[in-house]
């Protein structure tokens, strides 16, 4: 008895030892490489600057971060896209101390961005050169980029027009629903990248300037 | 039985766990002093390869992907320099004790090499992670580096550290063991 203990010794410390390596694989494999959270880029700062300036009452100021901040900049370059008289619109109203309608204009200004992304995006997706996993993984970082925008003045859309606000956001849940299905279908991610367009567009026109002289 | 003395490890384990840590300092320096050459340089990389990092020509939404694989190539240099100062440490603290009180020279050499080969080449993990980063993206990048790097020699790390707790624990059982016969 005492020899076949012996013996067993060995084939005991094997164990122990591919026990020890099976733990070990677990932890082996986690390691430390940081997390990313995006930034904001310089005209959502920009942005961010003006509004809680004009918030705290403090119209000077947002007039001066408007005046030389990179949001003026951005809208000076997509003057071509954007409606007619929009930065004297927001600057007017900095001047009149009048928040709702500066609001209102910077509202216009990143919808106009967030609809230019979306048709883009409807673009990128419909090229049928691309492999279809690439065209939504591209088309899933331009969603990224989209709400990063549409989020900034989400609750200024929703106060001005619920129903579309509501409609952008169901539309951006369905696509993004298409970015992590298993098989990729870029096909199917433009619809409601087209309806993201299409609603903005509607709410570009019932606020801009031009509407709001109108009515 | 044991001499209740602390031994030194063999030099050359010493040097590595010595060189590791000079090397930790020179890449924290490098980083700081290079911080905007490397910038640029990685910059430049991934925008000449935009299919690897998924680029799609739109300014928004590329400035969003450089910055998340500028961030993770400052992380991974940032992480190379602590990991090597801390298994730096590791390797010296670890040979001595398992020098000093390991009796059985089999498991004493093979704690003593694995520690020092896992607790060096881990750290370059984070260094090979970094520089490719903007040659294939983030995600395959960390893939290369696991499976040529942080998966072999971290285990190998890791396991050195159980056998040494395994062998410490043994030794103290037997001696309470000897200490009740007696």
């Amino acid at each position: 008895m005492p020899r076949n203990r012996a013996g067993q010794a060995p084939a005991l410390r094997s164990v122990v030892t591919l026990l020890l390596m099976l733990v070990c694989a677990g932890p082996a494999v986690a390691h430390h490489v940081g997390a990313y959270t995006p930034r904001d880029n310089e005209v959502s700062a920009n942005f961010k600057q003006i509004k809680f300036s004009v918030q705290a009452g403090k119209f000077d100021v947002a007039r001066r971060l408007f005046d030389e901040g990179a949001l003026r900049r951005e809208l000076q370059k997509q003057a071509a896209t954007l409606p007619p008289g929009l930065e004297a619109s927001i600057r007017g109203a900095l001047d009149a101390r009048d928040a709702r309608t500066a609001e209102a204009g910077l509202m216009v200004f990143f919808a106009a961005l967030v609809r230019s992304l979306a048709l883009e995006a409807d673009r990128q997706l419909g090229e049928s050169s691309v492999p279809a996993g690439a065209r939504v993984a591209g088309g899933g970082k331009m969603l990224e980029a989209i709400w990063r925008y549409y989020n900034l003045v989400d609750f200024a859309v929703s106060q001005r027009d619920p129903k579309a606000a509501t409609a952008v956001r169901l539309a951006f849940e369905e696509a993004e629903g298409y970015v992590k299905a298993p098989a990729p279908s870029p096909e199917r991610m433009r619809p409601p990248l087209v309806q993201i367009a299409r609603v903005l567009a509607g709410v570009i026109e019932a606020s801009s300037p031009s509407a709001r002289r109108d009515s | 039985m044991i001499e209740p003395t602390w031994r030194l490890p063999p030099i050359p384990v010493l040097l590595v766990g010595v060189v590791l840590i000079a090397c930790a300092e020179l890449g924290g320096g490098a980083m700081a002093q290079f911080k905007l050459e490397l910038a640029r340089w990685a910059r430049g990389t991934m925008l000449a390869r935009p299919e690897v990092h998924g680029l799609v020509g739109v300014r928004d939404v590329d400035e969003q992907i450089l910055d998340e694989a500028l961030v993770k190539l400052d992380g991974g240099l940032r992480l190379f320099h602590l990991h090597a100062e801390g298994m730096g440490t590791i390797i010296i603290v670890t040979a001595m004790v398992a020098t000093s009180l390991v009796g059985r020279s089999a498991l004493r050499r093979t704690i003593v090499a694995l520690i020092m080969v896992g607790g060096a080449g881990y750290p370059l993990g984070y260094l090979l992670w970094s520089g490719l980063i903007p040659f294939h993206g983030i995600a395959r990048s960390k893939r290369l580096a696991e499976w040529l790097v942080w998966i072999p020699f971290g285990s190998a790390a890791i396991v050195a550290m159980w056998l040494l707790a395994g062998a410490l624990a043994a030794q103290w059982l037997g001696g309470r063991r000897s200490g009740d016969a007696a």
